[in-house]
């Protein structure tokens, strides 16, 4: 369109995406910019589906397994714990001690790894560099130590239904110690880089904040709900597996902003620790399977819905059995799906740059909005 | 004890079924069974308990549709199931005017089963790309490449 | 449709020899993260792996600067034109790599009746190099990268200072 001489356009359209370095993936963005300011925004999402949830349907129970560790990569465990939660309910298969105290320490693990990524790319995002080499040096010695006992470094597929594949030895109990020993000893470096930053201060304090309310009506889970104010937390609110026989807090913020869910990660994560360390001293013997799951398992007809926290907020496994093989429906209730949801309301009236830090503090994997 | 008061509440609007859920069994509080017109008066309920919307979806019954509502709490553990039956070919009152987050779920249903939401602000598809021409999630659906 | 290449579109004779060594040794990748293989992509770059020292750790987030892409995760229908329209802003030569079963054949996705993606990204761009696995480690990127060396001069690795 031409535009006559005299006469201003007010507002023009910006696509941000789906190939742009801060949208972590293939999320597009289109605003409508009234110069530097956002007027209003729509999210476009859907380049990342992969139809898992038809996969599903035409599946059996054991051969979605490893699906679930494609959805969300970064937190793969957590995703095998939710699905094999939900089967073992629907079939009523009891997990043996042991492995279940595998399952926590493993999560926990992968709980570190996805928050450390988080940090490196984050910062990336707001344009510095060199964190992204700290954390990844501190990453690959968590995925080396998974990679050990579940056999990949990404995508693991490491629980069955009633328990895990593999039994962890004596040396992956020392790798973890020393894991936790030398991450602690990083949080002081981490500190003096970057919170104790002034240009992090300043583009983080204040931006994006997420009321109480606003999470409520929108449904957000995870560090974003917490950097609220709420601790709500299913490893607490709902305790499933062996996490009640651990002491551990739950970190929340206070004013909701992107400062706050930068900190409550980052306490999430000495939390880890802590809950690692205490089910490493606590460690049973015993077996790691259930006896006699069957191989063709075939559950009553029901439904049931299983929930766990994974590192980016509440994921909900829904199961609909009509006594197949296959299930008939699964839907994947995914944290960033509600968390993204409420972008456009967070970005309207904020500069292009502040939607850059307030999009990469929500922690999106955009295959795991689209499933 | 919020269970409890949710089900006193839900009674009182003269719902097919409010009962309590097997906890153990299918993680569940509160199972409920409405009809389509009286869901949104379902969501205001929930809203006023404070519950926030989990999931959104729908089940494809051959014969007709079930849509499936969750919801639970942030202070105390309850959840809530509400199940909707819907003849196919009938359109579901939207809640996005109450819960903001049933915006996007009830365009992703839409998007995979063709359940059309009545008073919806923006129903167009979510995930497909919009030039889509089939519903994926429905049991008689076969793919072309 | 006229085919895809990623041909430059004026040669040098001898020049060409020196410029393709050039070339090989300061590869710049796309930042183009589709699925789980851009974290494995990552890795490649970040600090134990060092993409640097094969000279293609230069990630560029625009097209224009950019000389090879790497096609890392499960490329869905709606994706596909927009990694068509990248690929053509990429100035030649240019060369891709497809990274991860999903970008080799639609990989664990790829099932009678899959309505969402594309099975392999040679069906839409030309691809010069694959690199398997489920993700592959960033080890098997960086072997990529350095057949993709290889190609490039048309010599073998060792010989390549001769």
């Amino acid at each position: 369109m031409m535009l006559e001489p005299g006469i201003e356009e007010k507002t023009f359209y910006l696509n941000l995406g789906p190939q742009h370095p801060s949208t972590h993936g293939v999320l597009r963005i289109l605003l409508e910019m009234d110069g530097e300011f956002i007027a209003n925004s729509e999210p476009v999402i859907g380049y990342g589906h992969r139809a898992h949830e038809k996969m599903a349907e035409l599946r059996t129970y054991q051969q979605y397994l490893p699906n679930l560790g494609r959805v969300d990569y970064l937190h793969a465990l957590a995703y095998n714990h939710g699905y094999c939660l939900a089967v073992e309910r629907l079939a009523g298969i009891e997990v043996p001690e042991r492995a279940e105290f595998i399952r926590v320490i493993t999560s926990e693990l992968n709980r570190i790894a996805s928050h450390l990524l988080w940090f490196g790319a984050y910062l990336l995002d707001l344009g510095a560099f060199t964190p992204f080499l700290y954390c990844f040096d501190d990453r690959e010695n968590v995925v080396d130590i998974l990679d050990r006992v579940t056999g990949s470094r990404l995508t693991y597929c490491y629980f069955r239904f009633g328990g895990v594949r593999d039994d962890i030895d004596d040396e992956f109990i020392a790798g973890c110690r020393a894991f936790i020993t030398r991450l602690r000893s990083r949080w002081q470096d981490y500190d003096d880089l970057v919170t104790k930053n002034v240009i992090f201060i300043n583009r983080t304090r204040d931006v994006g904040i997420i009321t109480p309310e606003q999470a409520l009506k929108y449904g957000v889970t995870g560090p974003c709900l917490r950097g609220s104010g709420i601790p709500y937390d299913i490893r607490r609110s709902e305790p499933y597996s062996v996490y009640p026989l651990f002491d551990f807090e739950i970190p929340i913020g206070e004013r909701g902003d992107i400062m706050d869910r930068y900190v409550v990660r980052l306490c999430e994560m000495e939390q880890s620790l802590r809950i690692i360390e205490q089910a490493l001293d606590k460690l049973p013997n015993g077996p790691i399977m259930a006896e006699k799951v069957p191989k063709r398992l075939k559950p009553a007809e029901g439904e049931v819905y299983a929930a766990v926290e994974s590192g980016r907020g509440e994921f909900g496994t829904y199961i609909v059995s009509k006594g197949d093989t296959k299930p008939y429906r699964i839907k994947l209730r995914v944290p960033s799906f509600s968390n993204l949801s409420i972008i456009s309301e967070l970005i309207k009236d904020t500069l292009v740059a502040d939607m850059v830090a307030i999009l990469g503090s929500f922690d999106l994997v955009i295959p795991e909005v689209d499933r | 004890m919020l269970a409890e008061q949710i089900r006193n509440s839900l009674e009182k609007l003269e719902l097919e079924k409010v009962a309590a859920g097997d906890y153990g069994r299918t993680g569940y509080h509160v199972e409920v069974a409405a009809k389509p017109e009286q869901i949104t008066a379902i969501a205001q309920v929930m809203l006023e308990h404070q519950c926030f919307l989990e999931s959104l979806t729908a089940l494809d019954l051959i014969e007709s549709f079930e849509v499936v509502y969750h919801f639970a709490c942030f202070r105390e553990l309850c959840r809530t199931v509400v199940h909707v039956p819907l003849i196919k070919g009938k359109t579901a009152p939207t809640i996005s005017s109450v819960y903001p987050a049933a915006d996007w779920f009830e365009r992703e249903v839409f998007d995979l089963f063709g359940i059309v939401f009545a008073g919806h602000p923006n129903l167009k598809r979510l995930i497909l790309p919009e030039d889509a021409d089939f519903h994926p999630l429905l049991k008689d659906f076969v793919a072309s490449s | 449709m006229e085919k895809k290449t990623g041909e430059p579109l004026i040669h040098f004779g001898v020049l060409d020899e020196v410029l393709d060594l050039c070339r090989a040794n300061s590869l710049w990748p796309l930042t183009f993260g589709l699925a789980c293989c851009a974290i494995e992509m990552m890795a490649a770059g970040a600090a134990r792996f060092d993409l640097d020292r094969f000279g293609a750790g230069v990630f560029r987030p625009s097209p224009r600067q950019s000389d090879v892409m790497i096609v890392a995760g499960t490329i869905s229908r709606k994706m596909a034109p927009a990694i068509v329209r990248l690929y053509d802003q990429m100035a030649a030569p240019k060369w891709v790599i497809a990274m991860g079963n999903c970008a080799i054949s639609g990989g664990p996705f790829y099932y009678e009746g899959q309505y969402a993606i594309v099975p392999g990204a040679d069906l839409i761009i030309p691809v010069d190099v694959y690199v398997p696995g489920c993700p592959p480690r960033p080890e098997g990127l960086i072997e990529g990268i350095l057949q993709l060396e290889e190609k490039i001069t048309h010599r073998g690795r060792l010989r390549k200072f001769r």
